[in-house]
């Protein structure tokens, strides 16, 4: 009987025993306490980021005979892209056209959210919600309605014809590479809006009054203050606009037309009608190290803005 | 015990453990057996196999007799072109019913995600016309690959009021300087291939040879600064009609129907040279996991009101016998269609089988075409 209550008691003091000494690794190692905190996200990333990456690169190397993977490793999916002139135009077209569109917004966004940083100082929320309203409709609405807009019988072409300025409807309007800039600069301006805004709301409102106290004049305080202040919040909507619309291809297909086609709806078509996916693949690799290359000389520039301007 | 006693026995504070504890017990069952009452009645989605096919086909009148059996719709699964149908079937996929083209059936077949067809299985068969379906790659042991659906013909929907022939009805139309920017036409390899094809005067026996294939992607290139829009989405160039934002298209003749119902002066041409025909049908999945309702989603596809409703609203060949009675000969004529498919199908040029390789460099071809290099 003795015993046996001896091996109970054996049992229960064992595991206070390794929980205690977990609980200690925990509190000793920080290290070892963010890892465990991130582990649900590196799960993740690694599993459905990391691993299917993985697959793309190795797939690109790949070549498609019939329906089934020759998987000898070989360069001629990058040959084709290097040497056929529908990969560069098609690839530089789109980097092109969503470079535009991440500059326009930027540019017409900065306004709205130093407005409503600065200047607005009841009902802020409110005001950010009214901004970014649009954005509660449907991607594939917002699209839809930049076709109605623009369309052949648009509301543009049949207000100008209404009163009189054109006798036939402009058909540049729509199925065009400006259509496709335009239609992403506002799809996507609210990503360009909400980080802009929070970096400018952070800024130490007496660094702007040392600024002035010191005599600078608005204009000289805004590039010497404010705008290298706000330069993270500016980065990260680039960053954030640029990289997913350069492989776009739901815009250029409603409102592109033959011309307006981008590098996504290519990239597309090999997963879909073509059926070959290592082509597919080189190609997403080719974009993916083209929008790094971009966003490197973007990186660069500002830091050489930062330099200037401090 | 009534449920007014129950609730005066809860009011004066009467009702025992006991009873409370029964009601709520009884109430619990009922709500976990109210989905088993229903299921029983109303067949859930889970039930009904999925037909996968393109829009426009995914709607009621087409099952009228499945209807009738199971009160129930089969579930939809829509694409733009086969080419990507067959790559999402070839990537997992699996719908019961399947609709490609019978041209397609060797290289759908080579991908063995298919089984045959047993006809007994279906009331209709005996009036479908054996020449929809007797080709030598469709059938194995008497019994077919694909079960076909409906028939008819590819060509041009033209604007009557805007555009003028220079000598007939003609493919020309299609590559008129006059009507530059215009014009425009469908997406997918499929169709403009092989109208192409028409136009650069290629004998569908020699469409698989490499000069062909020069030959063709020459002649669409020489169409593409004049084509305002490739869309595999009729809506888009029915809108593109009526608005007289292009004054003609490539096109199926459903168009034509729809647009002159809605006031749009609109034709389907019968160009000398002869229209692109095709016959489409169905397929059934190797898995199919509701096979016995499979087989009534294709029997209700074949049956006379799928038919008249084909011929009547879409403008389609039927492929069941019964499905023309209704029509005069008059009516048949406007569609582009007769009472009789093989002479129509003979009249035009008739798509046929081609390797899987062949057809994905169409695809590909048509691409760089449609991007303008």
């Amino acid at each position: 009987m003795s015993g046996a209550n001896a091996g109970t008691g054996a049992v229960i003091s064992a595991r206070p025993a390794t929980a205690g000494r977990l609980s200690r690794l925990m509190f000793r190692h920080e290290v070892l306490r963010g890892y465990t905190m991130l582990a649900p996200a590196l799960v993740i990333m690694v599993l459905a980021i990391l691993l299917p990456f993985v697959l793309m690169i190795v797939m690109s190397f790949w070549d498609q005979v019939g329906f089934d993977f020759d998987t000898t490793p070989t360069l001629q999916n990058y040959r084709e892209i290097a040497e056929k002139p529908i990969y560069s135009a098609l690839l530089l077209r789109s980097l092109w056209v969503s470079g535009i569109a991440t500059l326009a917004t930027v540019l017409v966004c900065y306004p709205m959210a130093y407005f409503v940083a600065f200047h607005v100082h009841r009902h802020k929320m409110l005001w950010l919600i009214i901004i970014t309203l649009p954005f509660w409709t449907s991607y594939l609405m917002r699209i839809f309605s930049w076709k109605v807009i623009l369309g052949y019988e648009g509301v543009i072409n049949s207000g100008l014809m209404s009163i009189g300025l054109i006798d036939a409807p402009l058909d540049f309007l729509i199925y065009s590479p400006g259509a496709v800039t335009l239609t992403l600069a506002h799809t996507w301006a609210a990503f360009a809006l909400l980080p802009i805004y929070v970096s400018l709301e952070k800024i130490d409102r007496s660094v702007l009054e040392a600024a002035a106290d010191l005599g600078d004049s608005p204009l000289v305080r805004f590039f010497r203050i404010t705008l290298p202040l706000s330069m993270p919040g500016v980065i990260a909507a680039v960053f954030l606009m640029f990289i997913p619309t350069v492989g776009d291809y739901v815009t250029p297909t409603l409102v592109g037309g033959p011309d307006g086609a981008m590098i996504g709806n290519l990239l597309q078509v090999q997963f879909g009608g073509v059926n070959n996916w290592p082509m597919g693949a080189a190609i997403a690799v080719v974009m993916v190290l083209a929008i790094a290359v971009v966003g490197l000389c973007f990186l660069a520039l500002t830091a050489l803005f930062r330099r200037w301007a401090t | 015990m009534d449920i007014l006693d129950q609730l005066g026995a809860m009011k004066d504070g009467k009702l025992s453990r006991r009873a409370f504890n029964r009601s709520l017990f009884a109430l619990g069952i009922s709500t976990a057996v109210v989905p088993l009452s229903t299921r029983r009645t109303l067949a859930a989605p889970e039930d009904n196999p999925t037909y996968f096919t393109w829009g426009g086909y995914d709607i009621p009148e087409l099952f009228v007799p499945y209807q009738e059996k199971y009160g129930e719709l089969p579930n939809f699964s829509t694409y733009g072109a086969t080419e990507d149908a067959l790559t999402k079937l070839r990537s997992g996929f699996v719908a019961e019913v399947s609709h490609p083209c019978m041209s397609d059936v060797p290289v759908w077949n080579s991908t063995g995600l298919f089984q045959q067809i047993d006809t007994s299985r279906l009331s209709n068969w005996g009036d479908v016309f054996p020449d929809l379906y007797s080709y030598d790659y469709n059938m194995a042991d008497g019994k077919p690959w694909m079960v076909p659906f409906s028939w008819g013909l590819t060509s041009m929907v033209y604007r009557e009021d805007l555009v003028e022939w220079e000598d007939g009805e003609s493919w020309s139309l299609q590559w008129d300087e006059r009507y530059a920017q215009r014009l425009g036409s469908l997406a997918s390899a499929g169709d403009v291939w092989w109208c192409a094809a028409i136009r650069a005067g290629i004998d569908y026996k020699d469409i698989g040879t490499p000069e062909s294939f020069a030959k063709v992607a020459e002649v669409l290139r020489q169409q593409r600064p004049l084509i305002r829009m490739y869309s595999d989405d009729t809506t888009t160039l029915d809108q593109a009609l009526t608005s007289g934002e292009i004054v003609s298209s490539l096109l199926w003749n459903s168009s034509t129907l729809y647009l002159r119902a809605a006031g749009v002066p609109v034709r389907f041409a019968k160009p000398k040279e002869g229209a692109l025909a095709y016959v489409c049908g169905l397929m059934l999945h190797k898995d199919a996991p509701k096979l016995d309702r499979a087989y009534d989603v294709l029997d209700s596809l074949i049956s006379q009101p799928s038919g008249e409703f084909l011929l009547n609203d879409y403008g389609y060949g039927a492929v069941n016998r019964k499905s023309f009675e209704k029509f005069t000969d008059a009516e048949l004529d406007e569609r582009g269609l007769g009472r009789d498919p093989v002479t129509i199908l003979a009249a035009n040029h008739l798509s046929s089988p081609q390797s899987m390789e062949w057809g994905a460099a169409t695809v590909a071809e048509l691409e760089m075409i449609k991007s303008g290099f």
